[in-house]
């Protein structure tokens, strides 16, 4: 059982809802996964106010809803599951992954890895966890460029190829990888 | 569960809270939630009576980011350490009334057309306001004379391959019936024939937000253990609302306490179901081609909570003719019995506000929305109105 959209975007704060209100525009039809809310310097409501926005104009909001799973076929994500639809995959030509990084949940970790838990791209990172921060408080924190790695042409990889209807945006892209152009959809 | 750990304190989740909105004396969900757990752990006497104003609409915990159980901890707490008499207050008696949904119900169904009638009345109205405390702008739903179970012993039922088991609800059997009736149609038009469940008693959520955890635990048994039957006889157990729905598909367990886990997936939607059924190509429906209709749809709460709106906007969706609008999700203020309440009135209309502008301004000939008491406030407070998307799919079924 599946529901099927052109574009499934997963991530619903500032690179997802942007992505969206870009894909609707151009005629697709559009699901996007908002879980929580992104905490940026714009608000907290702002990200309500576009959601409510896109939602008005077609776009399909699962609202406080997560992407927990994807199948991935051929080098070509199928389906995304979610906690609220259960069996009923989301089913779509293209994905779009704007989860963010850490606090969001874009990124998880544990004391010896950091993975991201939807499609299980490949994420840049250093293996020794003590470069991952810097004791001075005040500096740049490494992590703070950890994110997914991607393709010069920004598709996401996973296990070292690409996954050819995947594009990232936003935060979780790892510093220094290109970023996605939605154009390329 | 008890997660209280998981809070960052970001308040995401004082933010939506409708009730906090309105109502400086509620403490808001991250106080009353995860914070207040901590203190009430230490002591039950940190236990804050201004829980009570907690609505249930879990918009909180929709929002929050760490899924903390926010919604059931205020609910659970209040169970817990709060006296349930105390919670009932002064009005007790019409707090039981208006929690004893099955009792008034039987009560008022044979005497239907007095009821109603007196119901209306100025001096009933002025002095339920006066004595009881229900708001004299409140209009009861109008009881039905014949009750859903009556017109459904009559309906043959037999000859089908298939069956589905229909949990109709109290407002169905006692109020609308012809919401049960058209959902009767759909299944029919869908090749399903229907079967009542064994014993049927109020899903429990009136009880459980007035303080009667335990009536409503020994209810939510009763139905737990007719929908057993049904699921060992092979058959999905279909509701036409989605508070019921969901308070017996999760708050039974998360709140009361009551294992469901057996039947829960199996409880749902008739939406949800026959969404499913189509995309599997197994069922398939015809819809008249003349239909026109004007829609907005309004998301209930906990309609969001179980993130189900996709399904009953895609079936609408399906039906040619039909125009469709969905409305930016606001808590329509009510929330069950609270807004019956004399004392709730006032917050109950503010909260409602931004949704009933949203709704005037649409220009929609119909409201639709899963949940029967948005429907009686959207009805009261726009003059709108509001169907359920199973009555408007019925409706515009070629049959």
């Amino acid at each position: 059982m599946a529901m099927k959209f052109d574009v499934v975007i997963i991530g619903g704060g500032w690179a997802g809802c942007s992505a969206a209100a870009q894909l609707c525009d151009s005629g697709l039809k559009v699901a996007i996964v908002s879980e929580g809310l992104s905490l940026s310097v714009s608000g907290s409501a702002t990200p309500y106010a576009r959601l409510a926005e896109l939602q008005r104009r077609g776009v399909t909001v699962l609202r406080g809803d997560r992407a927990v799973g994807a199948l991935i076929e051929d080098g070509r994500v199928k389906s995304v599951h979610t906690r609220n639809l259960g069996d009923d995959a989301l089913q779509a030509d293209r994905f779009v992954l704007a989860t963010g990084k850490f606090f969001s949940r874009g990124l998880l970790s544990d004391k010896e890895h950091i993975w991201e838990p939807v499609f299980g791209a490949d994420v840049e990172y250093d293996p020794d966890r003590s470069k991952w921060y810097d004791p001075d408080f005040n500096k740049p924190q490494p992590f703070m460029k950890y994110g997914v790695k991607t393709s010069p042409d920004g598709f996401v990889l996973a296990g070292g190829a690409v996954v050819g209807n995947l594009l990232a945006v936003g935060e979780i892209v790892a510093e220094g990888y290109p970023q996605s152009d939605l154009g390329k959809l | 569960m008890n997660n209280l750990e998981q809070c960052l304190k970001c308040n995401l989740c004082t933010l939506v809270c409708p009730m906090m909105e309105v109502n400086p004396a509620y403490p808001g969900p991250k106080k009353a939630g995860p914070d207040g757990e901590r203190y009430r752990l230490k002591d039950p006497a940190f236990f804050d009576y201004a829980l009570k104003y907690c609505l249930n609409c879990k918009r909180c915990e929709v929002a929050c980011p760490s899924d903390v159980h926010i919604g059931d901890m205020i609910q659970s707490a209040r169970i817990k350490y709060g006296s349930q008499a105390h919670i009932r207050g002064r009005n007790g008696l019409r707090d039981w009334a208006l929690a004893s949904t099955d009792l008034v119900g039987s009560v008022a169904s044979p005497i239907a057309p007095v009821v109603n009638g007196v119901l209306k009345m100025k001096p009933v109205k002025a002095v339920m306001h006066g004595v009881l405390g229900v708001h004299k702008n409140r209009t009861f739903p109008a009881y039905s004379s014949r009750k859903f179970s009556s017109w459904f012993r009559k309906q043959d039922q037999s000859g089908f391959d298939k069956y589905v088991s229909y949990f109709h609800g109290c407002y169905v059997n006692y109020n609308y019936p012809e919401l049960g009736k058209a959902f009767v149609k759909l299944m029919n038009a869908a090749g399903y024939g229907v079967h009542k469940l064994e014993k049927e008693k109020c899903c429990g959520v009136a009880l459980m937000s007035n303080g009667f955890a335990d009536k409503a635990r020994s209810q939510g048994e009763v139905n737990l253990a007719s929908m057993r039957k049904a699921v060992a006889a092979g058959e999905q157990v279909l509701t036409t609302s989605s508070t019921c729905t969901f308070t017996m598909r999760d708050e039974y367990a998360d709140v009361l306490g009551l294992r469901n886990e057996d039947v829960r997936d199996s409880l749902m939607l008739a939406t949800k179901w026959l969404y499913e059924k189509i995309s599997e190509g197994e069922v398939k429906l015809k819809f008249r081609k003349d239909f026109r209709m004007k829609v907005v749809y309004h998301t209930a709460c906990h309609m969001q909570k179980m993130g189900w709106q996709v399904y009953s906007i895609a079936m609408l969706q399906m039906i040619p003719g039909l125009e469709l609008t969905v409305l930016d999700q606001n808590c329509c203020g009510i929330a069950g019995t609270f807004g019956f309440k004399k004392e709730n009135y006032e917050w109950s209309q503010e909260i409602g506000g931004k949704l009933f502008s949203d709704i005037e301004s649409s220009g929609a000939d119909v409201v639709a929305t899963d949940c029967e008491t948005c429907k009686w406030q959207i009805e009261m407070s726009t003059g709108k109105t509001v169907l359920n998307p199973v009555e408007i799919l019925a409706e515009a079924l070629e049959y």
